[in-house]
């Protein structure tokens, strides 16, 4: 475990040595939700001249928060999972995994240290983006679903790290990262409720939408929109994203290779 | 007593084999030498004697241990730099070293990486990041991380490639002060010049040892003309490299008044290795 540690420290301070890759990582999400703000201001339907008593129509048919927060985890979930494992593609590429290994690091600390620098990460992405959404969309959510809001993106993107570490042990270099983007990031986008709910789509859509992890962060931000969510609603799609992450942890130690 | 020993080691990907039916022998102390063009297999035979390479068939014996079998406890003895320089580039030469030695476990850690730093002449760049290094300092952090836990045997692959002569020089001043430690050092090179430098060469070409022996012997190997004119006649005499057949050979011209010049081309090291390697493939 110290081991971990170790490699853990490593990856923070190649992080803040690389200025560009920090910016990438925690500004890129900021930039594309803004946008999302400015395309939602364009094409929201324009507000109704109030009637006493009634409720302004259209307002619910157009709920931001829908698709703001599932695009919004989307956004953390892709970059996590491409930054991180192109770092780890740069790390064989370099030679530095191999002489990792031959220096006495094992791949299991490898690969909890990589999860453990990323922790940082992964927090601030999911705050900043959080609170930036909030901040645009005025969502007035209570201070306890904000808290939920916040464990699921920042568990979203754990699981990313961990699929981008586990991807990784598949490329030679950091080119063959991109076409697991199409093959595994971009279906989820159509499949597990970022645009439309899933329950609407083909029965055989439906079901490949439960393959992505990401499936079950939109589930939990979903019923986190409802008004009387309990516990026992939200629990089973926590614990399906902590095994997720456990199993991809475990693939990824079983396919990376200390011995050519 | 020998720090390597390699019987009949074979390796192959698919039916591609990269090397073939190896033999070798490092004594304990020694600067050996694996000398060969690129594509030799001088970077898998490294790989297979630091335990990072399944092989097919044969035996591998360093230190007394399997590095496959005991590669957890070799790594602690054993030092290795990899052909490119395999350094983080975000961080110093400082981090860089650090964190390698961290793998070991080394106590008094910090103390360490200041004696290696200045044993590696990095002392007053130490805490500057590695990208801002040139090529050939790079390799020299590379060394730094490679020896930062004091290991009895180092494996060099091509350490001085690409080093300009100046820097390549003290490099090799270095293994020669490592040597005299007592530290086993086994380097790949490609540049035939160095392998006057290892106190034994090995000439790998195509996955097979060609030839092992001093470079001393392997001198002794070639050939020495001795071009003369006599009478304004241009002659040539062919003589073995050693001093006594030189005497032998030029006792016969004597020192002739008919002799108007006298020119002597040795083989050197180079002529001699491709020789061999030429022959072989004949």
């Amino acid at each position: 475990m110290k081991h971990a540690f170790i490699i853990g420290a490593r990856v923070i301070a190649q992080l803040k040595g690389d200025k560009r890759f920090l910016a990438l990582s925690l500004i890129a999400p900021l930039i594309i939700i803004y946008l999302l703000k400015l395309l939602f201001d364009a094409i929201a339907p324009p507000p109704l001249p109030s009637i006493p008593g009634m409720m302004p129509l259209g307002l619910d048919l157009f709920s931001a928060a829908k698709f703001i927060l599932p695009a919004a985890a989307f956004i953390v979930h892709f970059l996590s999972f491409v930054l991180c494992a192109i770092l780890l593609v740069q790390e064989r590429t370099r030679g530095t995994l191999d002489r990792m290994l031959i220096s006495g690091f094992r791949k299991i600390s490898i690969i909890s240290g990589y999860t453990i620098g990323y922790f940082g990460l992964a927090t601030l992405q999911a705050l900043l983006v959080i609170a930036e959404a909030n901040y645009l969309f005025d969502f007035n959510f209570p201070f306890k679903t904000i808290c939920i809001l916040f464990l699921v993106i920042w568990l979203l993107a754990i699981v990313s790290v961990m699929l981008g570490i586990f991807i990784s042990t598949f490329a030679r270099h950091e080119g063959h990262v991109f076409p697991f983007i199409p093959l595994i990031i971009l279906p989820s986008v159509f499949l597990t409720g970022v645009i439309v709910d899933p329950e609407k789509l083909p029965r055989l859509a439906n079901y490949l939408g439960y393959l992505f992890p990401l499936r079950y962060a939109n589930n939990i931000i979903i019923t986190l929109q409802k008004n009387n969510y309990g516990f026992n609603d939200l629990w089973p799609d926590f614990l399906i994203l902590i095994v997720y992450a456990i199993a991809l942890l475990l693939l990824a130690a079983g396919t990376m290779k200390e011995k050519e | 007593m020998n720090s390597v020993e390699i019987k009949s080691l074979t390796k192959s990907y698919g039916k591609f084999s990269v090397l073939k039916n190896i033999n070798l022998e490092v004594a304990e102390g020694s600067i050996f030498g694996l000398i060969g063009p690129n594509g030799a297999g001088k970077t898998t035979l490294i790989k297979a004697m630091v335990g990072a390479l399944k092989i097919n068939s044969g035996q591998i014996s360093v230190l007394g241990k399997n590095p496959l079998k005991n590669s957890w406890d070799l790594r602690r003895q054993v030092g290795y730099m990899p052909q490119s320089p395999s350094l983080y580039g975000d961080l110093s030469a400082r981090q860089n070293i650090s964190f390698f030695g961290k793998a070991q476990n080394i106590s008094g850690l910090e103390k360490e990486v200041d004696k290696i730093l200045e044993f590696t002449e990095l002392t007053e760049r130490g805490n500057d990041p590695v990208r801002n290094f040139s090529g050939g300092m790079q390799k020299r952090v590379s060394l730094a991380c490679a020896l930062i836990h004091s290991p009895k045997i180092i494996f060099l692959d091509e350490p001085t490639a690409a080093v300009d002569p100046h820097l390549k020089q003290r490099t090799w001043e270095l293994f020669k002060k490592l040597s005299k430690q007592g530290i086993t050092i086994f380097v790949s090179t490609h540049l035939m010049d160095e392998a006057l430098l290892c106190d034994k060469i090995t000439i790998l070409r195509q996955g097979e040892v060609l030839a092992v022996d001093t470079p001393q012997n392997f001198l002794a190997r070639g050939k020495t003309k001795i071009k003369y004119e006599k009478n304004g006649e241009a002659k040539e005499l062919i003589s073995g490299s050693d001093a006594f057949s030189l005497a032998i050979e030029l006792k016969k011209l004597g020192l002739q008044s008919d002799i108007s010049k006298i020119q002597i081309e040795q083989d050197n090291i180079e002529n001699i290795i491709l020789q061999i390697t030429d022959k072989k493939q004949e």
